[in-house]
Order: structure tokens, then sequence, then C-alpha cells
């Protein structure tokens, strides 16, 4: 078997954060890849690296023996590498068919090119097939505008097999789109591959993954952790550590082992939903509560009849596999969408329908998941935004120095550009940033994504101090492990619902986290939802 | 699929209606045409008639204008550059070569385009490695660095500029010759356009003006082929350039290089429609006439400035995306909702097919 991309030792950095370290990648004639790791491992990143979107310093990329490192995007696609993108991307303003017909190749002179028709016949013809092929022939003559979602996803795929390419980078196709769909999408790749085509697949959803690939290829950090069939995948315990996220010293981890010996064989207490609490904070008031909440965005519901407490004074940890709208949960908190259906309630008040200004001056913060700080304004000024809305001078001036002695680095550095800044020190600032408004609540979204262990150790002692200072925090996290051991509670979310609430420490070891991060949902505690 | 195929009733209930509207949409051309080579037989008024000149030269500025910046949503402030250019490529010419006035200068319109043509290279290498905004900014920046040459460089006759010869043409008759010379470039600018707007060429435009980047990633050379559309969109003006300051007889350097160009081209494009083929000529019909007339009637250079103010807060408001696709956009809905109405009713005792992507 002859390798039809080879990924070899790249790395590619973002300012402090790296999204890929000495990444290696395998892609055989033939097969069907599937590239899986949990969020910021560096998938999209890769495949912008391959196609060309995003140049390396280094490291080498490799196209059927040509070497195609930083080629330019439309030379890796001619050469037969076509890519669909996460958040999928067409011309809007052009028929579906004038979409296929983009990307046809001709070999012709400039001004042929300007003389002939878009399509020829036979161009027209095959287009029409391959609409045909996924499914929308009817809506050839619609604007690319009026699609559904998983239309877009089906033309997306289509277009790109107008210029027969060999290979087929697929980001992310089954995400956000209903189950009947995911079948059909899943039917058109085995058909393309049965037909010749490599592909190499991102895809959140486990499921489709496992079902789907003949190999699949773990990232972790920004590079190869594990290659192997889904079944050695599946079973290695390296890649749930991945998910799960690596305990950061070995005696807790040793610690948490002997536990799980010890509860072996004994049913682990894990509450179902809606009933009390043996958390040591559970009797605590509740700060934030959320009753039958549902949101999305555009059709269906991505978060549907949540109900959650928060209890005031604690650390309480979301996690669950990607998509399953954790971050959504915490726009729905924030205001910044609307709830569907429910009520939340934040200190006794109903908040929900406020507006996000309105939320934000009731005390409840968030710190949206990477990238929230203004690159090019200074560090001081990136924090003296997050007192935008208070207008007494003196106790702006009284929070900034507080907040000073707390992260020295917005002292010491209040010059710089944050843009310049690593990833944990921007975090850092971020911090400092939401602590100017002095809020009950903070939420942070994802606070570790992208940071090297000792960083995210830093970032969560940080939380921790927050927390200790009085403040109340909900946290969305990947790396499960190391949020939950953090957190007094701990509240795993799954395709929108609910799944399991209970102590931070029950809820990382119930046997079936594992089955929920890598495929299958949990069954028997999803009974009492 | 079958599910699929059964639905496309109206699809397959196009090709029965083209021909209709194929022959109607010749009609109305005829007519156009008709009214456009008759008019200044007609109308022999020569007031009259010079508006319908000026009308005809910002038709075919603003519709090569829109060749470049309606079809790849580039938004080029600088194109009085080629209509500077060919108008003092014309002058020069004529001065240095010492062509008489008349058909001879007219001719020299053919250079006029040509140079404006060679002067896009250069202009469209250094402004094309910018996108959006920033495009903007360094279009206005070339054209005021051209008119600054203008103002300076000898052969251009500095600040008092160069006279044209005179043409030979009777006072009662002089406006015929320029109109119909105009028409004939407004024709072929419209054909190009055309031919542009159905081609491959224009189609990986218009994927440009919608998604540069993913464009690029489907193998559309998008560099060369704005580089292309960049100087086809310039030698019209060039053309109508060279023949418009023929007609006025002089050209001198404010005049050439007017700002003021560019923001009535873009905002006749704008008015009738970015990126469609009739809007900007309607757009520039319009505004045009409107401005010459205002001007003649009130002998004052801003009246027209405070209508054109109105009339484009207007259609921002109204019509956002201009006259011609929001006027095509309601006519759509209208007939859509009347398909849709019976389509339903005809669909109700059928069953929808189950095809993934319908569901969603």
């Amino acid at each position: 078997m002859s390798n039809l991309i080879e990924v070899k030792g790249v790395s590619k950095a973002y300012g402090g954060v790296k999204a890929l370290s000495l990444c290696d990648l395998e892609v055989h004639e033939g097969e069907i890849n599937g590239l899986i790791g949990p969020n910021g491992s560096g998938k999209t990143t890769l495949f912008n690296v391959v196609t060309g979107y995003e140049r390396i310093q280094q490291g080498e990329v490799h196209f059927n023996g040509t070497e195609i490192t930083n080629a330019p995007p439309d030379r890796v696609f001619r050469l037969g590498i076509g890519r669909t993108f996460q958040l999928t991307r067409l011309f809007t303003r052009l028929t579906v068919l004038e979409n296929m017909l983009v990307a046809t190749q001709r070999d012709e002179g400039w001004l042929r090119g300007v003389m002939r028709l878009a399509g020829s016949a036979g161009e027209r013809r095959r287009a029409m097939e391959l609409l045909d092929f996924v499914g929308i022939t009817r809506l050839a003559h619609e604007p690319a505008a009026n699609l559904s979602y998983g239309q877009r996803k089906l033309l997306e795929l289509a277009s790109l097999l107008v210029a027969d390419p060999a290979i087929l980078l697929l980001d992310e196709p089954a995400g956000g789109v209903n189950p009947t769909l995911i079948t059909h999408l899943a039917d058109r790749i085995k058909d393309l591959n049965r037909s010749g085509k490599t592909i190499l697949v991102v895809e959140h959803n486990m499921e489709f993954v496992m079902n789907l690939c003949s190999r699949i290829t773990v990232l972790s950090q920004g590079s190869a952790l594990v290659s192997g069939t889904p079944d050695e995948v599946r079973t290695n315990p390296a890649v749930l550590d991945a998910y799960l996220g690596g305990e950061d010293d070995e005696s807790t981890q040793l610690e948490l082992a002997q536990e799980a010996t010890h509860h072996d064989g004994t049913r682990v207490s894990v509450s179902p939903v809606r009933t009390p609490e043996r958390s040591k904070l559970g009797d605590s008031p509740t700060l934030l509560s959320l009753r039958g909440v549902s949101a999305g965005y555009g059709g269906g519901d991505i978060i549907k009849q949540v109900s959650l407490d928060v209890p005031r004074g604690g650390i309480t940890c979301v996690v669950g596999p990607n998509g399953a709208g954790k971050s959504t949960l915490m726009a729905t908190i924030s205001g910044l969408l609307r709830p569907r259906q429910g009520e939340i309630r934040f200190n006794g008040e109903v908040v929900s329908g406020l507006t996000p200004k309105q939320i934000l001056a009731r005390g409840i913060a968030q710190i949206p998941q990477a990238h929230s700080l203004f690159p090019d304004m200074t560090v001081h000024e990136n924090v003296e935004m997050g007192a935008f809305t208070v207008s007494e001078k003196a106790l702006v001036r009284q929070r900034m120095q507080t907040v000073q002695e707390l992260y020295p680095i917005v002292r010491d550095r209040a010059d710089e550009k944050a843009g310049s800044l690593s990833g944990g020190q921007q975090r850092l600032v971020e911090f400092a940033r939401c602590l100017m408004l002095d809020p009950e609540l903070i939420m942070l979204d994802e606070p570790s994504m992208g940071l090297d262990p000792q960083t995210r150790k830093m970032v969560f002692g940080m939380v921790e101090q927050m927390n200790q200072q009085g403040k109340t925090i909900l946290l969305v996290e990947q790396n499960a492990r190391a949020g939950l051991k953090l957190s007094s509670r701990g509240v795993v979310l799954e395709n929108g619902i609910v799944r399991l609430t209970g102590s931070g420490r029950d809820v990382l070891e119930h046997p079936e986290i594992g089955a929920l991060y890598l495929g299958g949902a949990v069954t028997s505690a999803a009974d009492g939802t | 699929m079958t599910g699929a195929v059964t639905q496309t009733g109206d699809v397959a209930g196009a090709p029965a209606a083209a021909p209709r509207k194929r022959a109607l949409t010749l009609g109305v051309m005829l007519i156009i045409a008709a009214v456009f080579i008759a008019f200044p037989v007609v109308v022999t008024d020569p007031a009259t008639t010079s508006i319908a000149f000026f009308a005809l030269v910002f038709m075919v500025a603003a519709s090569a204008w829109n060749i470049f910046s309606g079809y790849s949503g580039y938004l080029a402030l600088g194109h009085a550059v080629f209509f500077g250019t060919g108008g003092y490529a014309v002058a020069v010419a004529a001065r240095d070569w010492h062509v008489a006035g008349g058909w001879p200068v007219f001719a020299l319109c053919l250079f006029g385009g040509l140079v404006a043509g060679l002067v896009a290279i250069p202009v469209g290498l250094v402004a094309l490695r910018t996108r959006r905004h920033t495009f903007v900014v360094v279009t206005i920046a070339i054209f005021f660095i051209f008119q600054l040459a203008a103002y300076n460089l000898g052969f251009t006759g500095g600040t008092s500029g160069i006279l044209l010869p005179l043409p030979p043409f009777s006072a009662a008759n002089f406006n015929q010759p320029f109109y119909y010379v105009a028409l004939v470039i407004l024709v072929l600018t419209v054909l190009v356009s055309w031919l542009i707007r159905r081609s491959r060429f224009g189609l990986q435009l218009l994927a440009i003006r919608d998604d540069e980047d993913r464009a690029l990633g489907l193998g559309v050379k998008t560099r060369r082929l704005k580089l292309t559309a960049f100087v086809i969109s310039a030698i019209p003006v060039g053309l109508v350039g060279g023949l418009y300051f023929d007609f006025v007889g002089q050209i001198y350097p404010q005049f050439a290089f007017d700002p003021l160009f560019d923001l009535s081209i873009a905002l006749m494009a704008f008015l009738g429609g970015l990126g469609t083929i009739v809007g900007p000529l309607l757009g520039a019909l319009v505004l045009e006439s409107l401005q010459q007339y205002l001007t003649q009637t009130f002998s004052s250079d801003a009246t027209y400035l405070i209508a054109y103010g109105v009339l484009f807060l207007a259609v921002i408001l109204v019509l956002p995306r201009g006259v011609v696709p929001g006027v095509t956009e309601w006519l759509e809905r209208r007939r859509a909702k009347a398909a849709l109405s019976a389509a339903h009713e005809r669909d109700a005792a059928v069953p929808t097919g189950g095809v993934a992507g319908a569901a969603q």
C-alpha cells in the first residue's frame, strides 16, 4: 500500500499557541482514514497545512511522491486533493449548478476561458449526475443561499467531485446534520471510496467515524498519538487519556487507579438528574438554576430541556464530547442566545430573556473559548476594557490594583500588545479582564484549550484561586479529568441532554464515561432523563 | 433518488417557456436598440443630444467598471485613471501627430483604449495585491498619483491642458457622429460584459466575489483572473475617455482625473444593481441624464450632488442591492409564492420522497 499523503514533522504555531508540533500523518491509497482528537488538537490546522491555506516553517508535506509543502491552494487542488470546510463554504449567490461548475478543470488559454461558456454540455451533464449522486438534483437552479444546512454539506462535497480529485479531505461532514442525513452521507462516502477515492475525514461523531473508517489516527496536542483500526483505537488507554485529559502529576494518577480498582465491582454512585445531591456543596444555596431550558441556532435545538443547579461558591464543571452543546449552554446563560423554552434564574431572579448586557450587569461574566483578547491592544487596555461598563473611576482604579496584585503580568507587561503573549499568559489577561467587573459567577469556556500541561496546570490553579476568593465558577472543559478533579460538581452533557450529575469525582469515575467520549451513549444513567 | 426526480417539474417546465421568453427578450432589445438609434434623428435639439451623448459615455464607463468590480466584488475607485489616460493618449497623439479633427480622432480613440489597457496592467498588479478596504484605498491613492502626474509632466501641457482639433462637423449635426460612435462602443462593451457573464471566466469571477479563498482552493487562478478582468474593464473606459474629451474639445488635469467620476460610475452601478448586466446601464442612463439636465437647467454644478445624495439614500433604504436585483427578486418571490401554493395543492396527496437533503 502506497502513501497518498505523507506529512512529516510539521509544526505550526499561532502567536504563543502551538497548533501542531512535529506532527506526522500517513494516508494510504484507497483507505478511509479518520482523524480524531479533542478540540484544539490541530485537526483543522493540519487540513489547512496540507491544502495550502496555512504556511509552515517546519516539516514537509508530500502527495503521491511530489512535495507540496506550502504549495498554494489552487495547485494543491489541481494535483488532486479536494477538501470541505468545517463551516461549509459555498458561493452563496451562485446557483447550485453554477457552484458545481466552478471547480471544472480545463487546460485552456486565458482568452478561450474568457470566451467560452461557463460549462459545456458535457460538464453540465456530469455536474447534474453528481448532484443526483448526492440527491439534490431538484435544487440545481436554486441559489445556494437557499439551501438548508445539510443540503449545503452535500453540495460542497459534490462540487469537489467535479474535478475528480484522488483524495477528499472532509472536515466534519456530519457536524450539525440530522441522523437521516448522516447515514446518507456515510453511504455516499463509502460509495466514493469503493469507486477508488481515498478519504481523510475529521469528525467528532464517534459512531460515524468508527463505522466508516478502516483506519483511525488520533491527534493530541498537535501531534499524532496513535494510528490503528477502530477497535485498536477504541481500546487504547492513551486515546481515552487524550480525550479526558492526562493527569498532570503521577501520584494522583496512581491514586485514581487505586480508587478505580477499589470501586471495581461496586456500583459507583452517580445520581441521575434531579435527585438530591450528595456532593459536599449540595446543601449550599443555588446561585444559578436552569429549568427545562432548550435553545439552538436555526432549525433544531442544541440543548434540550436542560435542568441544572450551580451551587454558590463552588466550581461546577460541564463535560461532554464535542458538539454536546456545552458552548451553547454558556451562550444561553449569558444571553447571547435566547432560550426557546424554560427558565434561568440567577440569585432567585429570572434572567432568561434579558439582554447580554443586563445579564452581565447582574454579575455573570463569561470568558469565551480562546482568543477573546484584542490582539492589537496593549495588555493594560485589554484589562481596562473589562470595566467598560463601570463608570466610577475610583472603583476601576481600585480593581485594577487588585487585579495587578493577583496577576503581576498585567503590570509587568502592561504596554505590550496582547497578541504577543503566549497562550497561557493570554488566559491570565482574560481572567484579569473578567475580574474587573467583579462578577459573582464566572463562566469559563475551555480555559485549557491549546495549552501545554504545565501552563494548563497553572491556569487551573488560577481558576481555583478565583474560586477561593469567593467567585462561583461554571467551567466547560474538554480536559474532563483535570476539570472534574478541580470541581465540586460535575455535569455530563451529551447531545444537548444532561446525562449525569454528581460530585466531580463520582462523575469522573463513572464506568460509562469512556463510552460517552469514544462512541455510544450512556444508557443506564440516561434512563433518568 | 427517485423522490428528487419527481419534483423537478419546474425545471422540466423551463425549456417549454424558454423560446417564448427568448423571443420576448429579443423583441424588447430590438425596440431599445431602435430607440437608441433613432433618438438623435428624432430629437435634434443640440442640448438634448449632448445629454444623450454624455449618458452613453457613462453607460459605457459604468458597464465596463461593473465587469471588474461588479463581478469580482472588488470595489475599484480609480477608474478615472483610465478615463483620463484614454483622454490624454488621444489628445497628445492628435497634437503630436497632427491628426485632423473628426473621424481621424475617433480612430485615435482605439489608441486611447489600448493605452488605458496597458496602464491597467501595472496598476492592477500593484492594487490587486490587496483585498477589500485596502484595495479601495490603494485604487484611490493610485488615482491621485495619476492626477499629480498630469499636472506636472511636460507632455500633458500642465494645468492649462491640451486643446483637441476641432471636428469639421456642421453646428446643427455636431453631436450626431459622437453619439453614434459612443453607441457602437456601448454595444461592444455590453456584448463583452454579457459574454463574460456567461463564460467560465465570469463564473470564476463571481466565485471570487462570494468566497475568494474557497475559489482558490477549487483550482481557480484568482490572481491572473482578477488582473485580466481589471484590464478588460479599463479598455472601454479609455475608449470613451478619448471620445469624451474630443467632444469637450480640451483636456486638463482636474477634469481628466476627477474623483467625482469614480464616485459617479460606482453610484450608477450600485443604483442599477451591482454585478448585473442591465443594472449599471440603467443607473448610468438615469443618473447622468438627470445630472446633465439639472446642470443645464439650474446652471449650477452642485444641485445634482444633492439629488444624487437623496436618490442614493432612497435606494439604499428601499432596494439595498440596486434596482435590477431588487425588482427581479420581488418578481421572483411573487412567482415562487404562486408556484408554491399551486405545488401545495398538487403535493397534498403525495407524501414527500425520503431525500435526506430535503429533510433538514
